[in-house]
């Protein structure tokens, strides 16, 4: 029952981790109309860039934050600008398959820049102390990263509702050119959120490049988990991607009870069968 | 140019034609002919271009007449070699008997995925059989029945002569290749292809024209999983070695992938230039590694930006030529 219950809770922080890697992908879907197949090579870059900070600047993986958050957004500003205006809107494929080959580019140059070698970053104490909350132990590192990830979700659910932003996503996710008619310059508009998508997926990746060793080809299964999260949540809807990831990071650590090689497996049966029950997630809206 | 000019250039004179069918029917016959004067080799090379195209062209088949982008187009691929090699090895039968069985498994696996994957569209469906393909991948490498992490041999053929061997996979593989190309062409002149063109042109007038969608894409999903799977299968003839992490790689999507959208997506001829491109570069370039697929991206990248076409478009925009004939575009004024 111990033991149980310290899986479920493990799945839970595991999964606050999934809905931030999924929180990017939710916002580039529902704003945008497409899937950024480059998604969780763009997480393994950033964790290659605070290691590469923490290195240069002798820091420790929060700190490196500083530096990389912003390097982020600009990487997600002029990739927006640059690239991927010029397929928004021109259907699904067109996004897709452009991302497609910008995953393969971006894997092969941190290959080139990295080696193939796995790394992970290094918060020394911290990522190793926990504590027992009624027989059960926590670590301090997952719990953390769990408020980190509800509090970004929060924040970004606030932004949605109340802020100016927030009212141009929500237009221009209805209606991109009814939009663009009462003055959203949505190729700029587009830019900012791909930025602030990448800003997210930086809070992720330090998280996650604590928490997991990576190595260049790790994106993909980023993508993945992120992907299960959001449709499982169901479209339009930013708790449900969150709790999208809750539901597949909890099944991963049940699943890995049951066959240690199972875990991702596990994951990917729930996402599979809660979509036959449900295809437009469990939050979702009835029609797409 | 106006349209009257362009139905008489689209369709060749009599004497034209038998002079297409004679060198059609002469490089078919040299091609048949190579194993008696070409090295090993090529012959694998060959096999390897075979197969790859018919993947391609089966990938450019449900996205380009679909509209079914597949990411995970390496569960057919997977479950076609898996099959046969499985099938072969357990009942002890020469493998190319069990060739239409392997392919029969992979249209049967078809038919069931379609069950969780129809039930997505677009963008999400592209991803979710990529889901799918992975958990194909994880479950082989924990089935032990399946040889595991470490995959299996494929053992009946080590009871064949090297010549035999080598020609016997080699003709299965011209046979795959120059199949498909029929299959593909009689689907898309006959009733399903023009289903699916309706669909795709315009999916709201189709279903008023008494069109069934999801019928007509369930046919295109078996079909083009059939004759990935059966490519599949052949490859790994040629390599004589299954293990899951190659056999349900990515690399395979991905290679039908960079092959439709180089050549062109939606066409027939798309995936013919889009194989000759992709074999050209490959084999010039890909022992520069990492820089090698770096340049392919980017050069995937560039085509959807600057012509989403891909090559077959930038041929079709100078000459007005339609060697196959299943173009049904509308005649402009």
């Amino acid at each position: 029952m111990q033991a149980l219950i310290e899986t479920i809770a493990g799945g839970l922080m595991l999964g606050a981790l999934y809905a931030l890697f999924g929180l990017g992908l939710s916002l580039s879907l529902g704003v945008m109309k497409m899937i950024n197949i480059a998604h969780g090579d763009l997480i393994v870059l950033g964790a290659y860039l605070c290691s590469t900070v923490m290195q240069l600047l002798g820091i420790g993986p929060f700190v490196s934050l500083l530096a990389v958050i912003p390097m982020m957004f600009v990487i997600g500003y002029g990739l927006q600008r640059v690239l991927l205006n010029r397929v928004v809107g021109r259907g699904a494929l067109s996004p897709l398959l452009l991302t497609f080959g910008l995953s393969i580019v971006l894997q092969n140059i941190l290959q080139e820049v990295y080696t193939a070698d796995t790394r992970s970053l290094q918060a020394g104490e911290f990522a190793l102390q926990g504590f027992d909350l009624g027989g059960v132990s926590i670590g301090l590192l997952p719990l953390v990263s769990t408020v980190i990830s509800v509090a970004i979700f929060a924040g970004t659910s606030w932004l949605i509702g109340h802020s100016h932003l927030g009212r141009q996503a929500r237009a221009v996710a209805d209606d991109p050119g009814t939009a663009r008619l009462v003055g959203v310059n949505d190729r700029n508009f587009f830019a900012l959120v791909t930025g602030f998508v990448l800003a997210v997926i930086a809070l992720a990746s330090v998280m996650y490049g604590i928490r997991t060793p990576f190595s260049p080809t790790a994106g993909p299964e980023r993508l993945l988990y992120s992907f299960e999260a959001v449709v499982l949540g169901g479209l339009g809807n930013v708790w449900g991607t969150f709790v999208g990831g809750l539901i597949i990071g909890v099944a991963q650590l049940l699943g890995a009870k049951v066959s240690s090689g199972l875990g991702p497996f596990f994951g990917h049966l729930v996402f599979l069968v809660a979509l036959l029950a449900r295809p437009q997630g469990l939050f979702g809206k009835g029609s797409r | 140019m106006n349209s009257l000019a362009l139905i008489h250039q689209a369709r060749p004179r009599k004497a034209g034609r038998a002079v297409v069918g004679v060198v059609l029917l002469a490089v078919l016959g040299a091609l048949a002919l190579a194993p008696w004067f070409t090295s090993f080799a090529t012959q694998r090379l060959l096999v390897e271009i075979f197969t790859v195209f018919a993947m391609a062209l089966a990938w450019n088949l449900l996205a380009g007449y679909g509209g079914l982008v597949v990411v995970g187009h390496q569960m057919f691929v997977g479950v076609g070699a898996y099959a046969l090699f499985a099938l072969s090895n357990r009942l002890g039968i020469n493998p190319w008997i069990m060739l239409p069985l392997a392919t029969a498994a992979t249209a049967l696996f078809a038919l069931l995925s379609a069950l969780p994957m129809f039930r997505l569209s677009g963008a999400h469906f592209a991803v979710g059989t990529w889901v799918l393909a992975e958990m194909l991948r994880i479950l082989t490498l924990n089935n032990e029945w399946l040889g595991a992490g470490g995959g299996m041999p494929l053992e009946a053929l080590a009871s064949f002569d090297r010549w035999t061997r080598n020609a016997g996979v080699y003709w299965s593989a011209l046979v795959t290749g120059v199949g498909a190309l029929v299959i593909a062409r009689l689907m898309l002149r006959g009733r399903l292809g023009l289903a699916l063109m309706s669909v795709r042109d315009s999916e709201a007038a189709a279903a008023a024209s008494g069109v069934s969608i999801q019928r007509a894409k369930l046919a295109l999903w078996v079909i083009a999983g059939s004759i990935t799977g059966l490519a599949g299968a052949v490859a790994y003839m040629n390599t004589l070695q299954v293990t899951p992490d190659a056999t349900f790689s990515l690399n395979w999507s991905a290679a039908a992938i960079f092959i439709a959208v180089l050549g062109g997506i939606g066409t027939l001829e798309g995936p013919i230039l889009g194989t000759i491109l992709y074999f050209l570069l490959r084999e010039s370039f890909s022992g520069y590694g990492s820089w090698y697929f770096i340049g392919l991206g980017s050069l995937a990248i560039a085509t959807m930006v600057f012509a989403p076409g891909g090559a077959w478009s930038l041929v079709t925009r100078r000459w007005a030529i339609d060697p196959f004939g299943v173009r049904r575009d509308m005649p402009r004024r």
